[in-house]
């Protein structure tokens, strides 16, 4: 069964770039141009990962991971955050939000797909 | 989720994942409780992870603790694999897939 | 590059990067008057940061590289440890400048020049002088594992006699609420390897009563094959590395340090033997021995090896600095949140909208005309309610092509900047009046007369430090860039605190090009305003900036196709302000109907002062040119007069008041039809040289009425004066 990742950027290229990467190694991509955008596709669809950028208009990362994980068919998806900074206090905020997982960019595809292999791997 | 066909049987559908595994607990155990022998039919299993497996161990565990007897049937093959990746399956010590059994009758007869 | 990246994706990278370039240089300019705001600093580290982080995901490196240093640098910045001052601020903007450049050989498929490289090698070390230590170019792999070689191993020198690693974890209880699944990470070790045994550790699941199913309970000890080093094997387990136990052993490691494993893991030393013997990854003989060395004397391990070989330590940072730092992340967030709500429109549909809304306005008026002629109550006051609605929609178009100048001012720090090193001028700009909003179409078109007068007060205006020393100024001469609304329109001002108009130079110049008669009696003002004539240039010494050819009179002709005038004041030693007067929009105008014989006028309301009636003695006075208003000598004008239309003068003719800058004057009519919503029509080309129509308009009823261009028609009326 593919697995079915949310992906989160609101950089159109970025999000190009990454649906075709994860689609090619066979996962299902919905894609989201920011927090509020992404939460809006947590609708009761089963989604094994959520990749979410930090930094985006209208709802930022580290809400959007607060709101994801009020709802209790998401409470437990892993979520990877992705950010341009190895920020402390950013990650700080993000662990107590729920991230665990955090890719540094820049990042290419593989490095990516590595750390999606890591925790959805079929 | 569990499917409660008899009460000595049971039929997991779907899920069996760290979003079920807290309901699938409270089932198991009574389900255990309340019979000598409790079949967890897994055929239906859409969706397993190491949450879903360790609940099986323990449920095995509360098995032999209660002198009881846990069948482990029908697994789907999300099941079988993870069975087999973990190495589990002679901890289970039940018939796997059956495109493995004659293989495997052989090791656990 | 990253070869199965198509070029599509790449055109919205450059497309990208250039918007955020823009974001990136207007902070710039005007991060050095706020040194300390926070959200400039971070709106400059943002564009970076994002530029890097795309850039690398299409693994453009010469770009990221850069662009690292950079974000170093401004992250020292963000964090407060580097003060932004004028040499940072002039740096970063050259940094700024060689982004643009590498952006471009992106979007052409060039990659750089040697000169281009040579700037950047150049730009690296100035920013690194700013930077105490060296940059690590990636800092995801900035947190290696902690491989430190046991000191304490040196009497068991002995190896294992396996070829396999062997990998040793016990997963922390939040692992499964985390979202992680500890078989994730077996499955991933089989795509840089093979697992040859595993044994999944169950023995610390609790009893039932006890046992939370959400919680993690479980552990691993694989034996594994690969040719993978051990940092790679080690990341796999990055994201579960804070709250794991990990033990990563290569082949051939030391017996000891399988004892040191055996010793470290929380289950029974026997049990875990096992376990490594049924791994693979020990022999019977070697356990045997590890655990009789362990039953017996460890002398040599005294102090317990701290946790083990590899355990990977989480590394946390002290809690106040964590705190300081959210509370700036909050500020960071309030910020964004303020340009969170916009939405990028293509003006074409903009301008579309605009256009319906005008033909809903003059159809709008049509219902209006019928609902008075049928004197159907419920209709008129249904036409009501909607020509209300219909001007809020009005309101609220044209709100949309309403942009703040302030962006537009802000492009001039980078002009003065420029200007005042090539001048080796000292220059500050004071901006003011930015929130004053404009028509988008009159902001577009501003810039580029605006450009030429800054040059010009830079050049002429402003005097050189000794010179401004001599005559008692500051050594940094002052620039000011202010906008205001003033009865419908915008004024635009460019002022300097410079030498000031020179009036007698002017006036030669003047006389000697031919512009004006020699004695002939000008006042200042008309002095002053002789540089906007064609061909004007009194600068001494011709420079590189102004005396282009293309003098003030380019300007003037600029604003006035904007339905714009501009004019200038000065005093000598003191310095000048030019002064640009735009009208709001080039659409729509609140008109303010009159008529006159059977012609309907349009006179754009935000102009009229007052209406009046106009007393048949009245006209006698000032040969029927002047009037007296309360005390004020007024000039005026009949439109009958001055439109040539015969027809019957009425009893009562009624004058108009407006006003246009500083000018006044008197519009008569025959009757007044109260105000109007109107569409600006352009003039069509037989009205070319009709100074005093600016456009026309279709009434409600399909008759046209002219608009009138009252600054243009106070320049006849100025003209008449003398």
């Amino acid at each position: 069964m593919a697995k079915t990742i949310l992906f989160v950027d609101d950089s159109a290229s970025v999000r190009q770039v990454m649906k075709t990467a994860l689609a090619r190694e066979g996962y299902e991509v919905i894609l989201a141009e920011d927090g509020k955008d992404a939460l809006s596709k947590l609708n009761g669809t089963k989604i094994h990962l959520i990749i979410s950028d930090v930094n985006m208009p209208n709802m930022d990362g580290i809400t959007f991971v607060k709101e994801a994980k009020k709802l209790p068919a998401y409470k437990f998806t892993p979520i990877v955050m992705l950010t341009t900074e190895s920020n402390a206090a950013k990650m700080a905020e993000g662990k107590a939000a729920g991230v665990k997982a955090w890719i540094v960019k820049p990042f290419q595809p593989p490095q990516l797909m590595a750390a999606v292999a890591q925790l959805v791997m079929a | 989720m569990a499917n409660e066909q008899q009460n000595n049987h049971l039929v997991i559908e779907g899920e069996l994942t760290i979003y079920t595994v807290t309901e699938l607990k409270d089932k198991f155990l009574g389900g255990l409780l309340t019979n000598d022998e409790l079949e967890l039919n897994l055929s239906e299993v859409s969706e397993i992870d190491g949450a879903g497996l360790q609940l099986l161990v323990m449920a095995k565990q509360s098995a032999i603790a209660l002198n009881k007897t846990l069948l482990i049937t029908g697994h789907s093959p999300v099941v079988a694999e993870l069975l087999d990746l973990s190495g589990l399956s002679v901890f289970f010590g039940d018939p796997l897939l059956m495109v493995h059994q004659s293989k495997l009758k052989g090791e656990l007869l | 590059m990253t070869p199965d990246i198509p070029d599509e994706y790449l055109q919205t990278f450059v497309i990208e990067c250039r918007e955020l370039l823009e974001q990136m240089e207007q902070a710039l300019l005007i991060v050095e008057q706020h040194p300390e705001d926070p959200e400039i600093i971070n709106a400059i580290f943002r564009a970076a940061h994002t530029i890097k982080g795309t850039a690398g995901l299409f693994g453009i490196d010469y770009i990221v590289g850069f662009t690292h240093v950079a974000e170093s640098v401004l992250d020292c910045v963000r964090s407060g440890e580097i003060l932004i001052n004028s040499a940072l601020a002039a740096l970063l903007i050259e940094v700024h400048d060689h982004l643009g450049v590498l952006v471009n050989h992106v979007d052409e498929g060039t990659l750089p020049t040697d000169e281009v490289e040579r700037s950047r090698q150049r730009l690296i070390a100035q920013l690194k002088t700013y930077l105490d230590e060296p940059i690590v170019q990636n800092r995801s792999v900035d947190m290696p594992a902690i491989i430190s070689k046991s000191k304490l191993d040196k009497v068991q020198g002995d190896m294992v006699q396996t070829d396999y690693w062997h990998i040793s974890l016990r997963f922390g209880l939040e692992v499964f609420r985390n979202g992680m699944d500890p078989f994730s990470f077996v499955r991933y070790l089989s795509t840089i390897g093979q697992v040859i045994q595993l044994v999944t550790i169950i023995d610390t699941i609790p009893s039932a009563d006890k046992m939370d199913p959400e919680s993690c309970y479980l552990g691993f000890e694989i034996s594994f094959d690969s040719d993978a080093d051990k940092i790679t094997i080690e990341n796999i387990f990055n994201f579960v590395r804070d709250d794991c136990l990990i033990h990563i052993l290569p082949p051939h490691s030391k017996v000891s340090e399988y004892k040191h494993l055996i010793l470290d893991l929380p289950e029974q030393e026997m049990r875990l033997g096992e376990i490594l013997v049924k791994c693979g990854s020990l022999t019977p003989t070697e356990l045997e021995r590890i655990l009789r060395i362990q039953a017996g004397h460890d002398e040599e391990d005294s102090p317990r090896p701290a946790i083990g070989e590899v355990l990977l330590e989480q590394r946390m940072v002290a809690p106040p600095l964590i705190e300081a730092a959210l509370e700036r992340q909050k500020q960071i967030k309030d910020t964004k949140k303020a340009d969170a709500n916009l939405i990028r429109v293509d003006a074409d549909k903009l301008d579309a909208l605009i256009n319906l809304v005008g033909e809903l306005i003059i159809a709008g008026a049509g219902i209006n005309l019928i609902a008075k002629r049928e004197k159907t109550a419920d209709l008129i006051q249904s036409t009501a309610t909607l020509s209300r609605l219909v001007e809020e929609v009005r309101n609220s178009a044209l709100a949309l092509r309403m942009v703040q100048i302030g962006a537009t001012f802000n492009r001039f720090q980078r002009v003065v900047r420029d200007v005042s090193k090539e001048l080796g001028k000292e220059v500050e700009l004071v901006i003011s009046g930015a929130e004053t909003e404009l028509d988008k179409t009159v902001v577009e078109k501003i810039g580029d007369p605006l450009t030429h007068l800054v040059r010009n007060s830079m050049d002429h205006g402003i005097e050189s430090a000794d010179v401004r020393f001599a005559r008692g100024k500051p050594a940094k001469g002052t620039l000011q860039l202010s906008a205001y609304h003033d009865a419908g329109s915008i004024v635009i001002e460019v002022s300097d605190d410079g030498g000031g108009l020179n009036k007698a130079k002017i006036l030669s110049k003047a006389v000697e090009r031919g512009l004006v008669a020699e004695g002939e009696n000008l006042t200042d003002k008309e002095i002053y305003n002789l540089i906007f004539q064609a061909g004007f240039s009194t600068a001494d010494n011709v420079s590189n900036l102004s005396g282009r050819g293309v003098g003030m009179d380019v300007v003037r002709r600029n604003i006035q196709a904007l339905r714009g005038t501009v004019d200038l004041d000065s005093v000598e030693g003191q310095g000048s302000t030019v002064r640009i007067r735009l009208p709001l929009t080039l659409a729509i105008i609140d008109g303010f109907m009159v008529g006159v014989g059977n012609a309907t006028y349009v006179i754009p309301l935000d102009i009229v002062v007052e209406c009046i009636e106009l007393k048949a003695w009245a006209s006698d006075e000032g040969d029927g040119k002047y009037i007296n208003l309360r005390g004020e000598v007024l000039p005026y004008r009949r439109l009958r007069d001055h439109f040539g239309i015969k027809s019957e003068m009425v009893q009562r003719e009624n004058m108009v008041v407006v006003r246009y800058g500083e000018h006044k004057a008197g519009l008569v009519v025959d009757k007044l039809m109260g105000e109007f919503q109107t569409v600006i029509k352009p003039p069509g080309k037989l009205f070319q040289g009709e100074k005093s129509i600016g456009g026309f308009t279709i009434l409600g009823s399909g008759e046209v009425a002219l608009i009138l261009d009252v600054p243009g028609l106070m320049g006849l009326i100025e003209q008449e004066k003398t």
